[in-house]
């Protein structure tokens, strides 16, 4: 049960890495293939299909369709049930103070929560590697409280941290916990048999293994779960905050469907997204300045 | 038979006794919560496992009805976003322009935090039917067409090679091999996507509907500390579906690919 986990964690993660890369690749082509255009008009197609400016349009092409109220007339949907882009654009930029300031504590909640929730997996992770016979059972249920859904766990949060910061970070911890030991140990455990050998023939001891070899070992695949969870972290937080909450912007959305403010809702899951995304971005960063140190690391010894 | 008596020492004994440690130390901490710590809402914050057990027991029907009808929701949410999923990666791997078209927004709307559109959604539609099976569709697309989409790019190139020297039909190609290949990402995808589509299901029920198991937990939690007993058996159900529904995907993976190497009796180490 454990290893299916950790290959979806993985697997989603390098699912996202590859999206980076090849449309990193394909921007190259398409510059490339932009010099020769000129030249050639049937380059020009090829251009076209390049990678970037296809979803481009595509997405541009959205945007257009929606405003010009065409999934209005297709699905029989009002303008106040489904506000138009420039409504909602409308929205943000009346309410941008109020929705940045909601945007830093949501944020603020998750990464705190996953903080916690992260160190918390890295420390049932060490357990389940250092004693595999009765540590291997925490993993499980803490595999298992992944599968509760958050919505039963806000409420009880709730009652136990009150309605400040607290319970969303309680919430966010318990939602992150299950990615990171997963995928931690999975990282401990999968070592280079030859390397573990070797440090039994140093005579090594348990902390020595753990000190050199399990924690670098496991440092990748803890980033990949930090990444995976920088995402969920950010809808535990939002979440959270549709039950008890007088701040943020699952707060602010929950009760904007409530008032009928379409447009002010719909600006909240914008910021969510870019708030989303600037989390994985930094993690993403972090992830490259560890790696780098741990390959030169490597390549000078 | 002997591999599984070994089996059952070292994994489920284990197992048996965190759980049965983990209920000893909630019952205990209810206890000191309610007479030594005196915490106001003490029975609300850790409620006695017994009382909860025996509420689950005297309202087992009502619970089992009600958490059908979630399950039975996000049932057919996943089922219809599972096999949108599906078509979608069979649709990438078969055509770049489709892959370079979807893909990018595929891992955009990774980052979206989508149960946040869960009010939007049920506010648009403002049906519960309509907007729960939209929501769990919407959460079972994306694991699977992206984990669908590794899975059949990640054939074995010679096998590739040898169809293609056996002159083999695309369609063939695809029935033989990338489909079988193609399986184990696919329930990697629909094992993450499970549980999140129950979540899903309930997050709706809060929102305001008529039935599922989230209709009585908040009903129940707004009841105050009289119902507290009814609102942890409504977490408990809940709970319960997100792994039942994981397990569930686990047992057809078993049945349907049975040849990964997690499968085998070393658990595929050595």
């Amino acid at each position: 049960m454990e290893g299916n986990t950790v290959r979806e964690a993985t697997l989603i993660a390098s699912a996202g890495n590859e999206g980076a890369t090849s449309s990193r690749i394909t921007t190259k082509d398409s510059v490339f293939a932009g010099r020769s255009k000129r030249k050639l008009g049937r380059r020009s197609v090829k251009w076209l299909n390049a990678g970037v400016i296809l979803p481009l349009l595509a997405g541009v092409l959205f945007l257009v369709l929606w405003e010009a109220q065409i999934f209005h007339k297709l699905f029989d949907l009002k303008k106040y049930q489904l506000p138009l882009p420039s409504a909602i654009a409308e929205a943000i930029r009346d309410n941008f103070s109020l929705l940045l300031s909601y945007t830093g504590y949501t944020l603020t909640e998750a990464v705190v929560g996953m903080l916690i929730g992260s160190a918390f997996g890295f420390l049932i992770a060490l357990v389940a590697t250092a004693w595999p016979r009765w540590g291997g059972g925490s993993l499980t249920l803490v595999a298992a409280l992944n599968a509760v859904p958050i919505v039963a766990l806000a409420p009880i949060m709730n009652l136990w941290f009150g309605d400040g910061i607290g319970s969303r970070a309680a919430i966010v911890t318990a939602t992150t916990m299950a990615a990171m030991a997963i995928n931690a140990y999975k990282g401990m455990v999968s070592v280079d048999p030859l390397a573990l050998d070797l440090m039994h023939s140093y005579a090594a001891g348990k902390p020595a293994v753990f000190r050199y070899l399990r924690i670098q070992n496991s440092l990748p695949y803890v980033f990949t779960a930090l990444k995976i969870n920088a995402t969920a972290s950010m809808i535990g937080a939002i979440v959270g905050e549709f039950f008890f909450s007088s701040r943020g912007l699952g707060y602010l959305l929950s009760n904007s469907i409530k008032v009928a403010k379409m447009p002010l809702g719909w600006s909240c899951i914008v910021l969510a997204a870019i708030a989303g995304v600037i989390f994985y971005l930094v993690v993403e960063r972090l992830e490259k300045v560890f790696i780098k140190w741990h390959s030169s690391q490597r390549a000078s010894s | 038979m002997k591999g599984n008596s070994a089996f059952m020492r070292s994994r489920v004994l284990p197992l048996s006794v965190w759980l049965l440690g983990l209920l000893i130390v909630w019952e205990a901490g209810s206890w000191m919560l309610l007479h030594v710590a005196q915490t106001p809402l003490a029975q609300s914050k850790l409620p006695y496992v017994h009382e909860v057990a025996a509420t689950l027991w005297k309202y087992s029907g009502t619970l089992v009805k009600e958490g059908g009808a979630t399950f039975g929701n996000a049932g057919v949410g996943f089922l219809i976003g599972a096999s949108a999923g599906v078509v979608l990666a069979v649709l990438m791997s078969l055509s770049k322009t489709i892959e370079q078209l979807a893909f990018p927004y595929a891992i955009a709307s990774q980052m979206i935090p989508i149960l946040g559109l869960a009010p939007i959604i049920y506010g648009i539609v403002r049906d519960e039917q309509v907007s729960r099976i939209i929501i769990s569709g919407y959460i079972t697309f994306f694991p699977v067409a992206l984990n669908m989409l590794r899975g059949l790019r990640s054939v074995d190139l010679p096998a590739l090679e040898l169809m293609h020297s056996y002159a083999a039909k695309p369609w063939a190609v695809y029935w033989k091999l990338r489909f079988p290949a193609a399986l184990p990402a696919l329930f990697s995808g629909l094992k993450v996507a499970a549980p999140l589509a129950v979540t899903g299901a309930i997050l709706v029920e809060l929102m305001g509907a008529q039935h599922g198991i989230g209709v009585i937990m908040l009903r129940n939690l707004y009841y105050g500390p009289s119902h507290t007993y009814m609102f942890w058996s409504t977490v408990i159900v809940g709970a319960l579906l997100g792994v039942a529904s994981y397990g569930l995907m686990s047992l057809a993976e078993r049945l349907i690919a049975p040849w990964q190497p997690e499968f085998r009796p070393k658990g595929g180490r050595r």
